[in-house]
């Protein structure tokens, strides 16, 4: 049988947090709907605020330790990745973008992404597509054609009568898993793997 | 095994006082702790070059000429010359000037080693870091090693029937480390051409410093020049010790809390465990840099960042001595105990040096006759010097 490891990010500051709860329901989506094709998925949950401290640290110092380098790890072999931020004055949190921030630039390239965000109300909603979207363009990551917004009152199944949050929550987790079953992360790529000869080097000049 | 200190020349308000030293006191300051250091009976004494406050140690071999004619004994090195931004030209000559005073007491510490906007202040590109240390270095080698060089590169104006002065002290080049911490094209560099890598160590965890010095020691071997295990490789360090641990604490917290690098960062408790900076008693402090052999593998040089922070002069003299008596004979005996015979105690010296190059067939390249055609020249009359520049090198 085929396995593939889903890491979920969730940027939610509060305990509960809806950010981590709609976290956990695209990872559920997408884990039902791998199962459908036959694949088992292992899902690792992160949640940014257990790290917080750790990511400031990484700003200050240039190197992440402890349970962030873990984290970092298990980001950069993913199969794919849920990335859920909180909405704050327009955009992502700042803990989320911190995040990003501090991890190796290469370490999403190719790696599909399915994106999720909270906000108070559903004029929000756009923020996942003209600030969290381009973000993860600009990482070259593979990001899901459909992202999952969660106002408040999605939760009470009050705002969105037409496509209600489980409706769009089950679309994503099928797109992402369509994504995840295609490719396999074959690890990141060895620092010492490539490294150019002192021949190759002086003939580069 | 060599056991130093190596100084970035930090101009640092001291936290307990509100102090800060001028540029005139912290750069005496740096002189005595060399003498000092010196004294105690350290094998290395090494500074860093930067060009832009708070550091003050922009100019290293007026720095160490001073301390060749005021030691005696102890290596005089630098952590890192700026091979990126130095003409290659003038490094060759600065350090053989040096080697040549010092009687051969001295190597030196290639490095990149800067931050972006101090390239541009020497006309170079950040970006063209790593090339810079390569072409650089090849030159810098060639101008030690041949006595006229006709040359021509990508970063400087080309050389014609040029000979580098003084020539390098019984015509053997100075032994050069490469420094570099994440580019493994550094250490690639280093393991070409058989010369010591460095590992400032001081930020990062081990499992990084491991890999990186193993693929040194993995390509040292590659090129011919050694087993792996008998590259040779220097370690960055830090410490902060009293007789108790809760002393040392005590005492090194606020320094730690305030320092520039990692300061309002990380607890001192959590840097301590992720990296080598060890702040403790003289055992504690053995006890860490005893066991860097079983990530590295034996290593031969191991230098000390103890004078930065804004610590105070006499504190920093106090450190050297702890280190001097009670924590590098222990870690001396630990090393040597367990060191195979075949692998290297130190880097070579310069006499060790001398004999090998005899050895090999290598005369002495003490002086290169040649006329001076150039000093006092108009303009026009230097079409008809450079006509006879041939001659006069004997092309």
């Amino acid at each position: 049988m085929t396995e593939r490891t889903i890491v979920v990010v969730s940027a939610g500051l509060g305990r509960p947090s809806s950010t981590r709860m709609l976290a956990d329901r695209l990872a559920g989506a997408t884990v039902t709907e791998l199962a459908a094709r036959g694949i088992t998925a292992t899902v690792e949950t992160v949640e940014l605020r257990d790290v917080a401290h750790e990511i400031v640290n990484t700003m200050l110092t240039g190197f992440a330790t402890g349970a962030l380098a873990e984290v970092m790890e298990k980001v950069t072999r993913a199969d794919g990745l849920v990335a859920v931020t909180p909405i704050f004055t327009t955009t992502y949190s700042g803990l989320f973008k911190s995040f990003v921030d501090v991890i190796d630039k290469d370490a999403l390239v190719g790696m599909p992404v399915l994106l999720g965000a909270t906000g108070g109300t559903a004029r929000h909603s756009l923020a996942l597509e003209y600030s969290v979207r381009p973000l993860l363009t600009y990482l070259r990551a593979d990001v899901a054609t459909t992202s999952v917004f969660a106002a408040t009152a999605d939760w009470a199944g009050e705002t969105d009568t037409v496509n209600p949050l489980p409706n769009r929550i089950g679309r994503a987790g099928r797109e992402l898993a369509e994504m995840v079953a295609a490719r396999e992360n074959a690890g990141p790529a060895d620092l010492y793997g490539d490294v150019p000869s002192f021949d190759q080097m002086f003939r580069n000049l | 095994m060599q056991f130093g200190i190596f100084t970035v020349s930090d101009v640092t308000t001291d936290p307990r006082t509100g102090r800060t030293p001028d540029d005139t006191e912290r750069v005496r300051s740096i002189l005595t702790i060399a003498e000092h250091a010196d004294q105690a009976g350290l094998d290395v004494f090494a500074t860093g070059e930067h060009h832009n406050p708070p550091f003050v140690a922009s100019s290293p071999t007026t720095m160490l000429g001073y301390l060749a004619a005021r030691t005696k004994n102890i290596v005089l090195s630098t952590a890192t010359t700026l091979i990126t931004t130095n003409d290659p030209v003038k490094i060759a000559e600065d350090y053989a000037m040096l080697q040549v005073i010092s009687g051969g007491r001295m190597d030196l510490m290639m490095g990149r080693g800067n931050t972006g906007p101090v390239y541009p202040w020497f006309g170079k590109d950040i970006r063209q870091g790593i090339n810079l240390a390569i072409e650089n270095y090849a030159l810098l080698r060639r101008l030690w090693e041949e006595e006229v060089v006709d040359w021509q590169g990508k970063f400087r104006t080309p050389l014609q029937g040029f000979t580098a002065t003084p020539r390098p002290l019984d015509g053997v080049a100075p032994f050069v480390w490469h420094g570099s911490i994440r580019s493994p094209e550094i250490a690639e560099q280093a393991a070409y051409y058989g010369d010591g890598f460095f590992h400032n160590n001081i930020f990062w965890p081990m499992s990084h410093t491991k890999r990186m010095v193993q693929y040194y020691r993995e390509r040292f071997e590659h090129y011919g020049h050694g087993r792996a295990d008998q590259a040779i490789v220097g370690l960055g360090g830090q410490f902060f010790a009293r007789k108790s641990s809760q002393q040392a604490k005590a005492e090194f917290r606020p320094y730690f809390d305030n320092a520039p690098v990692y300061g309002h960062g990380p607890s001192m408790e959590d840097f301590t465990a992720e990296t080598p900076l060890t702040v403790g008693s003289p055992q504690e402090v053995i006890d860490r840099y005893a066991a860097m052999k079983d990530a590295v593998g034996h290593y031969q040089r191991q230098l000390f960042l103890i004078d930065h922070a804004g610590l105070p002069l006499k504190t920093v003299l106090e450190q050297i001595d702890i280190l001097a008596e009670d924590i590098v004979p222990a870690l001396r005996k630990e090393n040597e105990a367990t060191r195979p015979a075949d692998v290297p105690s130190g880097p070579p010296t310069h006499a060790e040096r001398v004999v090998k190059a005899r050895q090999a067939g290598a005369t002495a390249g003490g002086h290169v006759a040649g006329d001076d055609r150039w000093t006092g020249k108009t303009a026009e009359d230097d079409t008809e010097a450079a006509d006879r520049a041939g001659a006069a090198f004997g092309l």
